[in-house]
């Protein structure tokens, strides 16, 4: 006997095309490795992160220390392995919280409209004038400094961008023929934002969301540098990358390092996000 | 002497899925001072084989595989870019189907019209700005000295259509292509769009090849008719005897398929069927405010002004209008998909404007829309599958494990293969894809339906075929329709009474062969003069 016809997701869809991407399958691969290797780090790391040797001082790579040391004689193979530890996480957190909070912002106010969509752009509006820096040292000030704080300060601002794209996105499908027959169905508001807008939207918010993790990283150096991220001798991608800056010309490595690690996770994050954003689409191509 | 002579036309277009065979081996000849008509559904060929010979069908992926174009001995395809140019609005002008996306909104029209005699001649700009107002005069713009100055969205879709052709003229061609230029018109302005381009080419002897989808419209108008289908010429001849006595089965086929009779099968409603839906002095206004905190309201448009009427059980009630008249407003406000500001609409008794948003959605279930345009009403990520059950599951009528049978049935009941089920919409063509909305509105077995212009997005041949399912589905299921249409072939061939809107009123309501024999209301008088006549 024949069986009937089931339906599957888009998801089950996506997967089964995301698989046919080598591009992207690799990329993913490399991510999955990254997180497990960021995981195991305290285990695997050849020294202590915290290990000087001062009369050793800043060498190139050797057969002891892979990546070289820095000025106080730290090995910078543990640095990048320890760092990878903060960036993923800032990188992944935050823009996750920007995720949630933009998308669900943006549609809800853009699928509402009216008083309601004015309201909430308004507090958009007021949020992006606040001056970033000081919001930070204000939270910091209440609350403390803590890693978790760091997290939800970066995606609390993060999200704007995020909310504005999906508001734009949403304006344009509310008044589709196929939002307007999910109205005569007598679906409610809750099931056609999650059933037919953001699956509809999802390019955009693909595209941005692998923007996102990028600037968040390097955010993170950013307040860092401020004193308000993580302090050394813990590091992080960006402070790596922000003092290999200082003394690019005397020990290039303790630059390349860690902007090779960077840039090969940046790399990654955009070929995943190009090929789930084709394979979420079922009108890229038939395969 | 032919003034334009295509020979043996192949273009292919080359993609990922591979070739495509647009036009193939095409011939035909054009003489100074006639009318060509090329006919064909979409993905004919007609609009490819025009745009390769003036160079403007992208290349890759489009490729012209064999043939020449000879324009006065010379031949259009090999002709070097620069030469092209020359010839290309100069000498050979074109106008397109969509009057509102092809002037530039951000020009005055003037300014657009000057451009185009600028590009060719050398000439000054007063010059040129008096070429562009007598070109205004000749297309019939009144007080063409004013409005040359305008912007195109000052002007209403035929007066952007007469702009059009204006631009195409100014530069004075011999040759003018006309790409479906009243498809996006109403009737009564398709008439005077006909009519215009009648007399400016018997006034300048102009040579014109007009490209449609609708052969009425080339009957009035055409002295030579070429019919296409899938890329290749099916027949070819002058228009008396196309249309008198077609020699391709293909061509009797396109004809056929024109409803241009009434009703077929006798109406089930009777003097003692009961009232399913009943309107009364519905009221929908459209404001417009400035300010978005403190609201002042601009200005009113009622959209659906004091209308009251009633449709039986069983009944399929057409409602004609050209666009503007508030036909599709009065539908979705019947359906609450926007509020209206006063008046009743009882179903079974049921006072639809009263229920609170609990019982709407409940309601909900007894009356379901069918949408224009089947590219837009599907969501173009869902499965046909999850498109379908979406109704089902939503109001509980079936779960996830037993869903797969209704379903089914329904694929059958609109003539759609089973197998088809794991495809998303963009798989699919126009019709198929009405299909899936037909079903999608029949899944909850509502009571009333009400089609907007289910069948204007499609070509005639499967516009017959999806009448025809309509027909069979609502004596079937013993349906009600509203059906919202401007097409008045397609109202007689399908309803029982019809009802004519204007300006957001209700002008005319008869039973349909009464209203098409002897129409009372001047409006009804001028619409149904407007219908290009086959017979």
């Amino acid at each position: 006997m024949q069986e009937l016809e089931q339906g599957r997701s888009l998801w089950d869809d996506a997967l089964s095309r995301l698989r046919k991407n080598k591009l992207a399958m690799i990329s993913l691969c490399y991510l999955v490795v990254l997180i497990i290797v960021a995981l195991i780090t305290p285990w695997i790391a050849p020294y202590s992160y915290e290990a000087q040797d001062l009369i050793l001082g800043a060498t190139p790579p050797s057969s002891e220390h892979w990546l070289g040391t820095d000025s106080l004689g730290r090995d910078q193979l543990t640095r990048v392995l320890y760092g990878s530890r903060i960036s993923l996480a800032v990188g992944f957190t935050a823009t996750s919280v920007a995720l949630l909070i933009g998308v669900l912002w943006g549609t809800v106010a853009g699928f509402l409209g009216g008083r309601v969509d004015a309201f909430m752009m308004r507090v958009v509006d007021i949020l992006y004038a606040l001056p970033f820096a000081i919001f930070i040292i204000l939270l910091t000030v209440v609350f403390g400094r803590s890693l978790i704080l760091l997290f939800l300060a970066i995606g609390a601002v993060e999200w704007l961008t995020m909310a504005r794209i999906i508001r734009g996105q949403v304006l344009t499908l509310r008044h589709q023929e196929f939002v307007e027959a999910a109205v005569s169905m007598g679906l409610n508001r809750w099931q056609i934002i999650r059933r037919h807008l953001i699956p509809n939207a999802l390019g955009p918010i693909i595209v941005y969301t692998t923007l996102t993790i990028p600037s968040v990283i390097l955010l993170e150096s950013f307040l860092s540098f401020l004193g308000l991220g993580i302090q050394p001798p813990q590091s992080s991608w960006g402070s790596l990358i922000s003092s290999g800056v200082e003394t690019m010309e005397e020990y290039p490595w303790l630059l390349i390092y860690p902007g090779l690690a960077l840039s090969i996770t940046l790399f990654s994050l955009n070929f995943l996000g190009d090929g789930l954003r084709d394979a979420l689409d079922p009108r890229v191509s038939k395969d | 002497m032919a003034i334009l002579e295509v020979k043996n036309l192949s273009v292919s277009f080359y993609t990922r899925d591979g070739e495509t065979q647009a036009v193939q081996d095409v011939s035909f000849s054009l003489e100074a001072g006639e009318i060509l008509g090329i006919v064909g559904e979409s993905g004919s060929g007609k609009s490819v084989t025009c745009y390769s010979m003036l160079g403007l069908v992208p290349m890759p992926p489009g490729k012209i595989v064999n043939g020449q174009a000879l324009y006065h001995g010379q031949d259009l395809l090999t002709m070097d870019e620069k030469s092209l140019r020359d010839i290309r609005g100069k000498k050979i002008s074109m106008i397109f189907q969509d009057p509102m996306t092809s002037l530039n909104p951000y020009m005055r029209i003037g300014k657009q019209i000057m451009e185009a005699v600028q590009i060719h001649e050398k000439v000054s700009k007063k010059e040129a700005r008096e070429r562009a107002i007598s070109a205004l005069r000749e297309v019939g713009i009144v007080d063409a000295e004013k409005r040359v100055d305008a912007y195109p969205h000052e002007f209403s879709g035929g007066m952007r259509q007469r702009v059009m052709i204006a631009m195409a003229l100014a530069t004075e061609p011999e040759i003018l292509i006309a790409d479906e230029p009243t498809t996006a018109l109403d009737v009564t302005i398709q008439k005077q769009i006909l009519d215009l381009l009648k007399s400016i080419q018997a006034k300048r002897d102009l040579t014109i090849i007009f490209i449609t989808h609708d052969l009425a419209v080339i009957k009035s108008l055409a002295n030579h008719v070429v019919v296409m289908q899938k890329g290749k010429i099916m027949e070819e001849g002058e228009a008396q005897q196309v249309f008198n006595q077609p020699q391709h089965d293909y061509t009797k086929k396109l004809l056929a398929a024109i409803p241009t009779t009434a009703k077929s099968f006798p109406s089930k409603v009777t003097e003692s069927t009961p009232v399913l839906l009943d309107v009364h002095n519905l009221h929908t206004t459209f404001t417009k405010y400035s300010g978005i905190f403190f609201k002042k309201i601009e200005q009113e448009v009622k959209a659906v002004n004091d209308i009251s009427l009633s449709i039986k059980q069983g009944e399929i009630l057409g409602l004609v209008g050209e666009s503007g008249s508030g036909k599709s407003t009065f539908g979705r406000s019947i359906i609450r998909l926007i509020e209206s500001q006063s008046g009743d609409v009882l179903l079974n008794g049921v006072d639809l404007t009263k229920l609170n948003a609990v019982e709407l959605k409940t309601a909900r279930r007894d009356f379901q829309m069918i949408f224009q345009d089947p590219y837009a009403s599907l969501n173009p990520r869902m499965t046909v599958f999850d498109t379908l059950a979406e109704p089902l599951l939503t109001h509980k009528l079936a779960t996830r494990q037993d869903v797969g049978h209704q379903v089914n049935q329904l694929m059958d009941d609109v003539g759609l293969e089973r197998k088809h089920l794991r495809k998303y919409p963009h798989e699919f063509s126009g019709g198929q894809r009405q299909r899936i909305a037909i079903a999608r509105a029949l899944a909850l077995k509502p009571k009333l339906i009400i089609a907007d212009e289910p069948v204007s997005a499609l070509d005639v041949t499967i516009q017959a075929q999806v009448l025809k399912l309509l027909l069979e589905l609502t004596d079937k299921h013993n349906l009600t329709m509203l059906f919202i249409s401007h097409d008045l072939s397609v109202v007689r061939f399908l309803c029982d009474r019809v009802a004519v809107m204007q300006h957001g009123v209700l002008v005319e309501l008869d039973e349909t062969e009464t209203l098409f024999n002897n129409p009372q209301h001047s409006y009804t008088q001028k619409l149904l003069s407007a219908i290009p006549a086959l017979n």
